[in-house]
C-alpha cells in the first residue's frame, strides 16, 4: 500500500507545485531585497528551552529530540525567535538598524480533529532597531505588497494591538486559564458566550461592560478610535490609541489606508508580541495568509534590548489561494526530446546544447528499439505531454508529427543546416 | 473592491436547524418563495434579492464560511467543536437548544480508576471531556443510533446530544453526566464581517433581537 509512506500532516510538493512555489519565492525575494532586507537562514533545530522558557509555544506542540550531549532540541516551531537570537549574536549595538528576511520550514505538532499541516513553509521579514509608527508602516506595506506582487487583487489587513485587551484585563484578578478562555471568546467574537462567561464570574461590572464592547471594536478607523478613547480605563490604554492613530495617519499619507481595518478584538497565540499585531487576508479566505506584529521584549531574552517588528507569509497557503483562483501562470520553455542512433551522437549532443543555450529544454535518449514505439511510449507519459520529438538517424533529422516521422528542417527555434556529404 | 451590491450568502445545516432558521428568517422579513421542504433546489434567493441561502451537511457549514464560499452560516455548537473552523462565532441564536451528555444504564459508574468504553458520534468532544476529568476511556466512533451501543454491550456508555431525553428513555438509558449546552450559532467569515459590514450588520441585528 502506497499510503504507508504518507505521514499525516506532511506532504510532498509535486513538480507543478514546486514551480509555483519558487515563482512566489522569487517575487518575494525581489520585493524584500528592494526594501533593503538581507536574506538569512537559521538552523533547523532550536534548543527546547528557548521556546518553553518564555512560554511562546506549548511544549506539546514541539517535535523534540535529544542530542548526543543530552541536550533537548526541537524542530524550529517558529522563525521569529531564531532570527531575533541571530540578530542578537551578530549585532551588539541595540540601536543598530537590522533588516532581515528568511525562507524556512517550521514544524508544529498541532492537535486538532481535522487535517492540519505540521510542516509549514514560511517567508518573512524582521525589522530590528526601530520603534516608530513608520517602521510598523513599512512592515504593513511590505505585507500588502507580498500578496499584491503575486496577483492577489483583494487584500484585507486587520490591525490590532495586544496591549489594549491586556491592559484592560490587568484591572481584574483572573487566572491565566480564565484569561486564555476569555481571549478565545473575544477572538471568535462570541458575544453570547462572553456574556455567559462574565455572568458566572464576579468581575467589576464596569470592566465587564467594556469587555463586551471589545469584539465589536472594529471597522472604520475614525469611528474605532473614538470608541476606543471612551473605553480607556488607564494610561496604558490611552497610549495604545495614540500609537494606532499615528500608524493610521502614516498609512493614510502613503496611500495604504484603504487596505486596513482596525480590530481590537483579537490577540495572538504567539505571546512575544507586545504592541501592534496584524493579519492579512486574501480575497474571502477566512484563514489569514500573513501574520505579524511588534515584539519589543523578545530580544531581551538574548541580552539585547531592541525593538522589532515583522511578519511571516504562509507560502503553502498563499500557493493554495493562487492555484484556486487561477493566478499562477508558470511558463515552461519549449521542450524537445532528441532520439539518436550511435552514429549521430556527436551531432545530437551538439544540437541539444545549442537548444539549451537558447533557453529551451532539451533531452537526449539513445535509440534502443523502434523509434516510433519509443516516442509513443514517452509521449504518453505525464512529464512529456508538452514535448516535441525528433529522431537523428543515419544523418537525417526526422520530426514526430501526426503519429508519423517526417523530415524536419528546424528543431524548435533552431534551423537545421542540411547535412554535408 | 466594491462588494456593496453583492448578495449575502448563507450556509445552513440541513435538518432541524434549517427549518427553524427559515421560520426565523420569515419573521425578520426575508421571504423565500421557492423554498419548500420537498424542493430539490440547492440555492434559494429571497424576494429582495439581498440574501441567498443554501443547504449543506452540518460539518461543512464551517468550511464554507471559513473559505468564503458563504459569508454567514448557521450551525450547532456541537458541530463547531467537533469540526473547528476559522470563523467568528458571532451569535448564540438559542435555537436547537440541547445538551451534550454522557448517557448509559442507570447503574453505570464513571470511576476514575476504571477504564470506560465510550461510543459516540463526537470523538473529539468526548476525548476532550474525559481528558479534563482524568477518566481513562476507549473511544469507539459510531455514526448513528448510538443508543444501541450500551444495549448490545458494545460500550459502557455513550456521548451524544440529548434534547428531550425521549430516545434515551425508550431505550432504558439515562443521562449520567452533562458535558455542555448546545445551541445554534451564527457564524461569519473573517473578511466578510469587515468588507460587507453594511449588509451583514442588519441581518445580525435582526437575529440578535430574536435571540435575546
Amino acid at each position: 500500500m502506497l499510503t504507508t509512506y504518507t505521514i499525516e500532516g506532511f506532504e510532498n510538493i509535486q513538480y507543478q507545485g514546486f514551480q509555483a512555489l519558487s515563482k512566489i519565492e522569487r517575487s518575494l525575494t525581489r520585493l524584500y531585497s528592494r526594501y533593503g532586507y538581507h536574506q538569512v537562514a537559521t538552523p533547523t533545530f532550536e534548543t527546547y528551552d528557548n521556546f518553553v522558557q518564555n512560554g511562546a509555544i506549548p511544549a506539546n506542540e514541539l517535535f523534540k529530540f535529544i542530542s548526543r550531549k543530552g541536550q533537548v532540541l526541537a524542530l524550529k516551531p517558529d522563525a521569529t525567535l531564531s532570527v531575533a537570537r541571530m540578530a542578537a549574536i551578530n549585532h551588539h549595538d541595540p540601536n543598530e538598524i537590522i533588516k532581515l528576511f528568511y525562507q524556512t520550514n517550521i514544524y508544529r505538532h498541532f492537535s486538532s480533529p481535522g487535517d492540519v499541516k505540521k510542516e509549514m513553509t514560511q517567508m518573512g521579514v524582521e525589522f530590528f532597531g526601530d520603534n516608530s509608527p513608520e517602521c510598523d508602516g513599512e512592515i504593513i506595506e511590505m505585507a500588502i505588497k507580498s500578496l499584491k506582487a503575486n496577483g492577489v487583487a483583494d487584500v484585507q489587513v486587520d490591525l490590532g494591538h495586544v496591549g489594549f485587551i491586556n491592559y484592560l484585563l490587568d484591572e481584574l484578578t483572573m487566572s491565566q486559564d480564565e484569561r486564555a478562555r476569555l481571549f478565545e471568546l473575544i477572538e471568535n467574537k462570541n458575544l453570547g458566550d462572553i456574556q455567559e462567561f462574565l455572568s458566572t464570574h464576579q468581575y467589576d461590572p464596569k470592566i465587564s461592560k467594556i469587555i463586551l464592547e471589545l469584539p465589536m471594536l472594529y471597522g472604520d478607523p475614525a469611528d474605532v478610535f473614538a470608541r476606543m478613547t471612551k473605553l480607556c480605563v488607564n494610561q496604558n490604554m490611552q497610549e495604545v490609541v495614540k500609537h494606532l492613530s499615528a500608524l493610521y495617519e502614516h498609512l493614510k499619507s502613503v496611500g495604504l489606508a484603504q487596505y486596513v481595518t482596525f480590530d481590537l478584538g483579537f490577540t495572538s497565540s504567539m505571546n512575544y508580541y507586545t504592541d501592534l499585531i496584524f493579519k492579512v487576508y486574501a480575497g474571502n479566505w477566512g484563514a489569514p495568509i500573513i501574520d505579524g506584529g511588534r515584539y519589543n521584549k523578545l530580544s531581551q531574552q538574548f541580552g539585547i534590548d531592541r525593538p522589532a517588528c515583522g511578519f511571516a507569509v504562509n507560502l503553502l497557503s498563499l500557493m493554495d489561494y493562487l492555484e484556486e483562483h487561477d493566478l499562477i501562470h508558470v511558463e515552461n520553455p519549449p521542450h524537445a526530446v532528441l532520439l539518436y542512433r550511435a552514429g549521430d551522437k556527436a551531432r545530437t549532443f551538439e544540437t541539444a546544447n545549442a537548444l539549451r543555450s537558447q533557453g529551451n529544454i532539451a533531452e537526449v535518449f539513445t535509440i534502443n528499439s523502434l523509434p516510433s514505439a519509443m516516442i509513443e511510449r514517452l509521449a504518453g507519459q505525464r512529464l512529456y505531454q508538452d514535448a516535441e520529438f525528433y529522431v537523428f538517424s543515419h544523418g537525417e533529422v526526422l520530426k514526430w508529427q501526426d503519429q508519423d516521422l517526417v523530415p524536419a528542417d528546424r528543431i524548435l527555434s533552431i534551423a537545421l543546416e542540411p547535412e554535408q556529404e | 473592491m466594491t462588494l456593496q451590491n453583492d448578495k449575502i450568502k448563507m450556509a445552513l445545516a440541513k435538518g432541524r436547524v434549517a427549518d427553524k432558521t427559515i421560520d426565523r428568517l420569515k419573521e425578520i422579513g426575508y421571504i423565500f418563495p421557492d423554498y419548500s421542504k420537498e424542493s430539490r433546489k440547492l440555492i434559494f434567493t429571497d424576494t429582495t434579492g439581498s440574501l441567498e441561502f443554501f443547504l449543506v451537511k452540518s460539518p461543512d457549514v464551517g468550511t464554507y464560511v471559513e473559505k468564503g464560499a458563504a459569508d454567514i452560516g448557521i450551525v450547532g455548537r456541537d458541530v463547531l467543536l467537533e469540526h473547528p473552523a476559522n470563523v467568528y462565532e458571532l451569535l448564540n441564536l438559542k435555537i436547537g437548544q440541547c445538551r451534550m451528555c454522557v448517557a448509559g444504564f442507570k447503574d453505570t459508574q464513571i470511576r476514575y480508576n476504571q477504564k470506560l468504553t465510550v461510543g459516540t458520534k463526537y470523538p473529539h468532544i468526548a476525548k476532550h471531556y474525559f481528558t479534563q476529568i482524568d477518566q481513562p476511556v476507549d473511544l469507539i466512533t459510531i455514526n448513528g443510533s448510538v443508543e444501541l451501543g450500551p444495549i448490545l454491550g458494545l460500550c459502557d456508555c455513550i456521548v451524544d446530544i440529548v434534547e428531550s431525553g425521549n430516545t434515551l428513555r425508550e431505550n432504558g438509558l439515562v443521562v449520567l453526566r452533562s458535558i455542555l449546552d448546545i445551541s445554534s450559532r451564527l457564524i461569519v467569515n473573517h473578511v466578510s464581517l469587515k468588507t460587507k459590514r453594511e449588509q451583514i450588520d442588519p441581518i445580525v441585528e435582526k437575529f440578535k433581537e430574536l435571540a435575546f
